[in-house]
């Protein structure tokens, strides 16, 4: 069951502990080595197949939380015994040292700067990168990149170099480099920042059909009516609501309150998300 | 500074090109203990960052050609003496085998010139000279102007043996050809010292975490082979600036003396090219074309170059006043 | 023609040349007769146009000229002719062998050559990263020095000019090294362990598969 706003300081009574939750995030709370605190407290749960999306102004958080998922953040993880708990839970396992491999194979990365995540000098040995770590044989990698070329959009696209790629494709192409680790869940930083209006609608049309569940911070409001089942609104490291696009971001007060806007397509009462 | 194909001899070729390899073969094993799986994409990306800021020009006074980096010691401040002389032989790969600027035969000699002798012997002088000054941000601009200065002097040096090695012509003194040399880079030497002086003073004081710290890396430290390769760097600086001019290209040192007074004759000769350029015009009059003026000019470049690179080395160090905040710490793009 | 011929065959033939060139004595003039002419065999087979090559010259010439001459000019231009000329023939012989090479392999097929003539690995992997990164730096580099540009209204002196060059550099390579994090990040998260692997090497039977 999902509350449309969670009061500040009310946590644990809504998370949901199935095993078929994809992330279990509880009571997380992060403060960079200056000493500013980043995230307060954050609690939410991603099921299989949700598609959530994380709002919030600048500097709420949101990359930072982002990268607590795959065990970026924090620098130094914890070695836990066998049944303890984290703060970070992905696919049933907590977060730490130890499964920290296995949770990067599960969460798919995508970063806001393709430049930041293409550091091979060609297409096919970049996507190749995930497979290869994964010491998979040589017929496994090769069939991984081809069918996550396609996926994208980007089939026969191997030898081409990296450097002659446009913004659209060098995006599909990190994309399709995290999907051929085959993730459970992806992890989307601003993914359609710095894309044309037909890059973007291409990487929707992509997303649409990923099969897994996907937590998208991003500042472009109508991708998540279009796109996502659940919002959650982050204001200064702190979960402000959690719910339906549809309620959420018609509530103009609470936009404003965290830096938001109402996206123009609900405000001109464009087709309500169900 | 790069050395093509052609001065240098097949032997003396194969001989640096394996010293080079045994070199930037122990700094891979050194490594491999310290910046573990940050070291590929930091030292690859300190040579692309090398590369280009080594076509940033530089004005220089009264001559219409530009300075430019070198980079050696920048590298091996930032990322510490093992990854600095891989960036270095990285850069000098490419340069080389994509450029063709530096020649393949004497790659080797390059690396050993620029990559080891250049990096890691400029980090040990770098890392002496903190010892002694201090490791405050105005004493990490004095170390590295002064590292940069005599690693660039120390290359020149180098690349002055591994000439006259097997270049068995006896026509030819080869202390003039040093001479030459050693005041020429000596003049380089200034340039690297305030590139990378400037360049080091702008960093410390936006992000002095970026400053290698061997505190947190156990294989950064230069325990032993480190203050070998100080001493030899400071040896060779001092031969450099001391005992160059003095060098006689003839074996036989008893009959070096006997040879020098045949050199009056040639001392006349000089032509005024060299000396308006290279030479200390004498105070007293007659002295301009004596053997000992000529000797003494040249080392007093030497010593001349060394002392200003001091002096501008000071000059940073008081320019540099500690800023009340440290400006950018944990700034996120 | 050139280009197809095996990568680690393109390279070797290179370095046996230039090894060759420097060391053959220059007293034997018609034997560099006959490397000059081989070379520019290469290139015609090749294809590269004699203009590059002049352009490529133009810029190399000056500087091998300078230190060949400094040979005689230090011993007041009483010898040291023959090295001079030794150090002018061999450079330009060598410099247009490199043009060649450079001319005919495009920049993985060196990698992997490079790898396969047991390069280690890590360098190799590096050399892919500066590659990969050099082109984005000089973008960056390009930008900052014509938004430098766009606010320069007054003559500028010499330490002014020399300041803003050094402070370009340094701003190139504090972004460099934060980039160098970022990426290092993106490499943790698709499983980097610090063990580089290349393709060629993997098995060709599947391993284990981790699903």
């Amino acid at each position: 069951m999902m509350r449309a706003v969670i009061p500040p300081g009310l946590n644990s009574k809504f998370r949901m502990t199935t095993s078929e939750s994809v992330l279990n995030i509880s009571g997380l709370g992060y403060s960079y080595p200056g000493g500013i605190t980043a995230l307060s407290d954050v609690t939410f749960t991603v099921a299989d197949n949700d598609v959530v999306g994380i709002v919030g102004p600048s500097g709420a958080g949101k990359s930072t939380l982002l990268l607590h998922l795959n065990g970026l953040l924090p620098q130094k993880l914890p070695q836990l015994a066998d049944g303890e708990s984290a703060a970070v839970d992905v696919c049933g396992l907590p977060m730490s040292a130890g499964h920290l491999p296995e949770i990067r194979r599960r969460v798919g990365f995508l970063f806001q700067d393709p430049d930041d995540q293409l550091f091979c000098p060609t297409v096919g040995e970049d996507v190749a990168f995930g497979p290869l770590n994964l010491e998979l044989g040589r017929e496994e990698i090769d069939t991984r990149v081809r069918e996550s070329l396609a996926a994208v959009d980007l089939a026969g696209f191997e030898t081409r170099s990296t450097l002659q790629l446009s913004a659209g494709e060098r995006k599909r192409v990190c994309l399709a480099g995290v999907l051929a680790c085959r993730p459970s869940l992806l992890a989307l930083d601003e993914p359609t920042s710095n894309l044309d209006p037909r890059a973007r609608r291409g990487l929707l049309k992509i997303l649409r059909e990923f099969r897994g569940s996907q937590i998208i911070a991003t500042h472009d409001l109508e991708l998540v009516v279009e796109h996502c089942s659940r919002v959650i609104v982050l204001d200064e490291g702190r979960v402000h609501a959690d719910g339906a696009p549809d309620s959420i971001l018609r509530d103009a007060a609470l936009m404003e309150t965290h830096g938001l806007e109402v996206p123009l397509s609900l405000r001109v009462g464009g087709p309500t998300n169900r | 500074m790069h050395i093509v194909d052609g001065p240098l001899s097949p032997e003396v070729c194969l001989g640096t090109g394996l010293l080079a390899a045994g070199a930037v073969g122990y700094s891979i094993h050194r490594l491999k203990d310290g910046l573990a799986d940050r070291t590929v994409p930091l030292t690859g990306m300190m040579s692309a960052l090398v590369f280009a800021g080594q076509m940033v020009n530089f004005p220089l006074i009264g001559a219409p050609v530009s300075g430019h980096l070198i980079g050696g010691v920048l590298a091996a401040v930032i990322l510490g003496p093992w990854a600095g002389c891989l960036a270095i032989t990285l850069v000098l790969m490419v340069q080389c085998l994509l450029f063709y600027d530096g020649g393949f035969s004497a790659l080797g000699a390059n690396i050993l010139n620029m990559g080891v002798v250049g990096s890691i012997g400029g980090y040990a002088v770098y890392a002496v000279c903190r010892r002694f000054i201090g490791r405050g941000v105005g004493s990490t601009v004095v170390a590295a102007v002064v590292a940069s200065w005599l690693s660039v002097m120390a290359a020149a040096f180098l690349f002055c043996i591994e000439f006259r090695l097997f270049h068995g012509s006896s026509d030819l003194d080869f202390g003039k050809v040093f001479a030459l040399m050693v005041s020429f880079h000596s003049l380089i030497g200034i340039g690297e010292a305030l590139i990378t002086g400037t360049v080091i003073s702008f960093v410390v004081r936006q992000r002095p975490d970026l400053i290698y710290s061997p505190d947190e890396h156990t294989s950064g430290t230069l325990a032993g082979a480190g203050r070998f390769v100080t001493a030899g760097c400071i040896a060779a600086m001092a031969v450099a600036a001391f005992v160059a001019p003095f060098a006689s290209g003839h074996p036989d040192g008893l009959e070096a003396v006997a040879h020098e007074t045949e050199f009056d004759s040639l001392q006349a000769d000089f032509p005024a090219l060299l000396l308006d350029e290279y030479a200390i015009p004498s105070p007293v009059e007659g002295w301009q074309e004596s053997m000992l003026w000529q000797r003494l000019s040249v080392s007093l470049a030497g010593i001349l170059g060394t002392v200003s690179v001091f002096v501008m080395a000071i000059g940073f160090g008081n320019a540099l006043k500690p800023l009340a905040t440290p400006a950018g710490a944990g700034h996120a793009e | 023609m050139c280009h197809r011929w095996p990568p680690k065959l393109k390279l070797l033939l290179t370095l046996a040349v230039v090894f060759t060139v420097i060391s053959v004595p220059i007293r034997f003039w018609p034997l560099h007769g006959v490397f000059l002419s081989v070379v520019f065999i290469g290139h015609s087979l090749a294809r590269i146009p004699l203009v590059y090559v002049a352009r490529r010259l133009a810029v190399f010439l000056p500087m091998l000229i300078m230190l060949s001459f400094s040979v005689p000019i230090s011993q007041g231009f009483q010898a040291g002719w023959e090295l001079a000329a030794s150090i002018l023939v061999r450079g330009t012989t060598a410099f247009l062998c490199g043009l060649w090479l450079v001319n005919v392999m495009p920049f993985d097929q060196l990698l992997s050559t490079l790898r396969r003539l047991g390069i280690p690995a890590i360098l190799v992997s590096m050399l892919a990263f500066m590659y990969r990164y050099f082109f984005v730096l000089w973008d960056e580099l390009d930008k900052m020095r014509t938004a430098r540009r766009a606010r320069t209204f007054c003559h500028q002196t010499f330490w002014q000019r020399w300041k803003g060059s050094a402070q370009l550099i340094g701003m190139l390579l504090i972004r460099a090294m934060q980039r160098a994090e970022r990426v290092h990040g993106a490499m943790c998260a698709r499983g980097w362990d610090g063990h580089v692997r290349f393709l060629d090497d993997a098995r060709s039977h599947s391993a284990r598969s981790q699903q």
